[in-house]
C-alpha cells in the first residue's frame, strides 16, 4: 500500500524537489534530491509574479462566495423545513432540477447580461457568479435540518421566539456540523475553480491564483523549476487548509454515505 | 337528573349534546375572543416571514438556472449573432449546423470517451483500494492522505504539472526513466491523438481515483462484520467474499460515485485545456470547449446556445438512465 500511495504522491514529491534546483541540475537529475536549500528560484517568483495579490482575490471571491452560498441555503431550508405543505414539496422539487443544470449551459446568456452590467472582469462578479452554488448548499443543509428534533423548534416557537431569531439563534447553531462539511467542499470548489474566472477575468491584477498559474506558464516554457516553484507556491494555501480540515473532509464523505 | 353511577359524565340520553367546551368559547368575553385573534394573526405573519426566507435562493433560482436556460432555448432557435440587432428565427438550424461541424464532433466524441472511460477505471480502481485501505496496517493515515490529496489541487494546475512529468524531451521523467530502463525513445504522451486521450483519461483517474475510494470507504465501514463471520464460516474464499458480499452492499456508494464521476466527466474542461490545451489538433477538445468557442470566443450565441441545451438534454438523459439503472440495481442486490 505504502508503494501505491508514494506512486500516487510522486508528482509532488517531483515539484517539489525541482523548487530547489537550478535548471541544469532539474536536467540532470530531475529526480534526485536537491543538493542544498537554494531558494533563488522562490524568490524569483515571488519578485515577478505578484502570487501574493491573486491569493489576495482568491481568498476574497471564496470568503464572499462561501458565505453567500451558505447563508441563501441554509435560509431557504429554513424556510421549507420550517413550513411543511405541498408548495414547499414542490418548490423542492423545482430546486433538484436547477441541481442537474451545468454551468457551461448557463453561460452564454450569463456571460452577455454581465457585459451589460459591467461585471465581467470584477471580482464581485465572480461572487454572484459562485453565489449560484447556494442550491447544492440548500439540498445538504436540508437534508440535515429535518434531523433537528422538533421538540427544541417547538419549545422556542412557546417561549415567544420569533422566525428570526429561531433562524439565527436556534436552528443554525444546532445545523452548524451540516455548515462546515459543506462550506469546506465549497471552498475547495471555488478556490480551485478554472471555468469561471478563465472566461470572466481579463485583467492581470484580477487573476485568481488558479488562473495566474495557468497565465504564468507562457512565461516559464524554458524555466522548468520556476513554474515547479510558482506551482508550489499556489498550492500551499488549499494544502494547509486541506491539512486543517482533513477530520471533517473525512467525516462529510461518510455523513454524506450514510444517508446516500 | 341523577348520574346512574358518579364518575360517569356521558351526557344522559334524550338530551341534546352540547360539549361543555363549545359553550365555554361561544360565551366568551370580547377580550378573549381579541386575544385569539391577535395570536392568529402572529401565526399567519411568522408563517410569511418564513415563507420569505426562500426569497433570496428563489432570485438566484431565477437569475443564474431558470432564466438563462429560457434564454439559451430561445438564442439556440435564433441567428443572432450578439452584433447586429436584427435576429431572427431560423428553426433548428442551429442544431443542424452543430452535427455537420467535425470539430463539436470530436469535442463530443471525447467528452464522452472520457466521462464513460474514467468513470469506468476509477471504479474498478477504487473498490479494491477501499477494501485494502479499510485493514490495518503501519502508516494508513498517512497513505489515506496521500491518496486522497490528488483531489484537492485544482485540475487546472494538476494538468500543468503532469505537462510537464510526460515532456518528450530529457527533463519529462516519465520519458527519461522508460529511456533508462528499456532503451526507447521519447514516447509522444500528448502529441498523438490516442495517446494523447489515454493520458487526459489517465491523469483524470490518478486525481479523482483516491476521492472515490475514500467515498467506497466511507460504506464499507457502515458493512456489518457479521456477514463476513457468515462467510468464513462456510468457507468463502476471499475472491467469493469480494464479489459475494462486499461489491453488492457497496451498490448504494457505487450509484453516488459514479452519477458523480459521469456527470462531472461529462462537464469536463480545466484537465484537457491545461494538458493537452484539446490537441494534438482537436483530439482532446470537450464540449465545454466547444461551447465556449461558439459563444463567447466566436460570439456565434445562436450555435453556442444551441449546443448549450443539446449538453443540457444529454446530461440529464443520462443522469436519468444511470440513476434508475443504478437504484434498480441497488434493489435486485438487497
Amino acid at each position: 500500500m505504502l508503494s501505491i500511495a508514494c506512486a500516487v504522491a510522486f508528482p509532488f514529491y517531483y515539484i517539489v524537489v525541482n523548487t530547489f534546483k537550478t535548471q541544469q541540475q532539474t536536467s540532470e537529475s530531475p529526480l534526485g534530491l536537491p543538493t542544498s536549500l537554494n531558494l533563488t528560484n522562490y524568490k524569483n517568483v515571488w519578485d515577478n509574479i505578484p502570487v501574493l495579490h491573486s491569493f489576495e482575490n482568491t481568498l476574497r471571491v471564496t470568503v464572499l462566495s462561501v458565505f453567500l452560498m451558505l447563508l441563501i441555503g441554509s435560509m431557504a431550508a429554513y424556510g421549507i423545513v420550517m413550513r411543511r405543505t405541498r408548495a414547499s414539496k414542490r418548490i423542492h422539487i423545482i430546486l433538484l432540477l436547477a441541481l442537474a443544470v451545468p454551468f457551461q449551459v448557463t453561460l452564454i446568456p450569463i456571460y452577455q447580461f454581465f457585459v451589460k452590467v459591467h461585471l465581467v472582469d470584477s471580482l464581485n462578479g465572480l461572487v454572484l457568479i459562485y453565489s449560484g452554488g447556494a442550491i447544492f448548499c440548500y439540498f445538504l443543509i436540508q437534508g440535515y435540518m429535518l434531523t433537528v428534533p422538533y421538540e427544541i423548534i417547538e419549545a422556542a416557537r412557546i417561549d415567544g421566539c420569533g422566525p428570526l431569531r429561531m433562524y439565527w439563534g436556534i436552528v443554525l447553531p444546532l445545523i452548524r456540523p451540516v455548515l462546515v462539511t459543506v462550506g469546506i467542499f465549497q471552498t475547495i470548489w471555488v478556490w480551485n475553480d478554472f471555468l469561471a474566472p478563465s472566461i470572466f477575468l481579463i485583467s492581470p491584477s484580477n487573476y485568481t491564483v488558479v488562473l495566474q498559474v495557468y497565465q504564468s506558464v507562457g512565461q516559464y516554457t524554458t524555466n522548468w523549476p520556476a513554474f515547479m516553484t510558482l506551482t508550489v507556491l499556489s498550492l500551499i494555501p488549499i494544502t494547509v487548509f486541506f491539512v486543517v480540515m482533513q477530520r471533517h473532509i473525512v467525516s462529510g464523505l461518510a455523513a454524506g454515505a450514510v444517508k446516500g | 337528573m341523577v348520574s346512574p353511577t358518579p364518575g360517569d359524565h356521558r351526557p344522559p340520553a334524550g338530551r341534546a349534546v352540547v360539549s361543555s367546551n363549545n359553550v365555554r368559547q361561544m360565551a366568551a368575553p370580547y377580550w378573549q375572543r381579541r386575544r385569539l385573534w391577535v395570536l392568529e394573526v402572529t401565526r399567519r405573519r411568522e408563517q410569511v416571514t418564513t415563507r420569505l426566507f426562500i426569497l433570496p435562493l428563489a432570485v438566484i433560482f431565477l437569475g443564474l438556472f431558470a432564466l438563462p436556460v429560457a434564454r439559451s432555448l430561445y438564442f439556440s432557435f435564433t441567428n443572432f449573432g450578439g452584433y447586429s440587432s436584427k435576429v431572427a428565427f431560423v428553426g433548428f438550424a442551429n442544431y443542424t449546423a452543430l452535427f455537420s461541424n467535425p470539430t463539436i464532433l470530436t469535442g463530443l466524441s471525447f467528452t464522452l470517451v472520457y466521462a464513460l472511460g474514467q468513470a469506468l477505471v476509477v471504479t474498478i480502481i477504487a473498490i479494491p483500494l477501499a477494501v485494502a485501505l479499510n485493514r490495518r496496517f503501519v502508516g494508513r493515515n498517512f497513505v489515506r492522505a496521500a491518496l486522497f490529496f490528488p483531489a484537492v489541487p485544482s485540475a487546472a494546475v494538476l494538468g500543468l504539472v503532469w505537462t510537464f512529468i510526460l515532456a518528450p524531451i530529457s527533463m519529462g521523467v516519465i520519458n527519461s526513466a522508460l529511456g533508462a530502463a528499456f532503451g526507447v525513445g521519447p514516447v509522444p504522451w500528448l502529441s498523438t491523438d490516442l495517446l494523447a486521450r489515454l493520458s487526459v483519461i489517465g491523469v483524470g483517474v490518478w486525481s479523482q481515483v483516491g476521492w472515490h475510494a475514500m467515498l467506497y470507504l466511507a460504506y464499507l465501514q457502515s458493512i456489518p462484520l457479521d456477514y463476513y463471520d457468515a462467510a468464513d464460516v462456510d468457507g468463502a474464499s476471499t475472491v467469493q467474499r469480494f464479489f459475494r458480499i462486499t461489491v453488492p452492499l457497496l451498490a448504494p456508494a457505487m450509484t453516488v460515485s459514479l452519477v458523480l464521476l459521469v456527470v462531472f466527466g461529462l462537464q469536463v474542461y480545466a484537465l484537457p485545456l491545461a494538458l493537452t490545451a484539446g490537441g494534438p489538433g482537436y483530439a482532446t477538445y470537450t464540449i465545454s470547449q466547444n461551447i465556449i468557442q461558439l459563444g463567447i470566443s466566436n460570439a456565434q450565441y445562436g450555435q453556442g446556445a444551441a449546443l448549450s441545451i443539446l449538453f443540457l438534454i444529454m446530461v440529464a438523459i443520462v443522469l436519468l438512465v444511470q440513476v434508475t439503472v443504478l437504484r434498480r440495481r441497488e434493489a435486485r442486490l438487497r
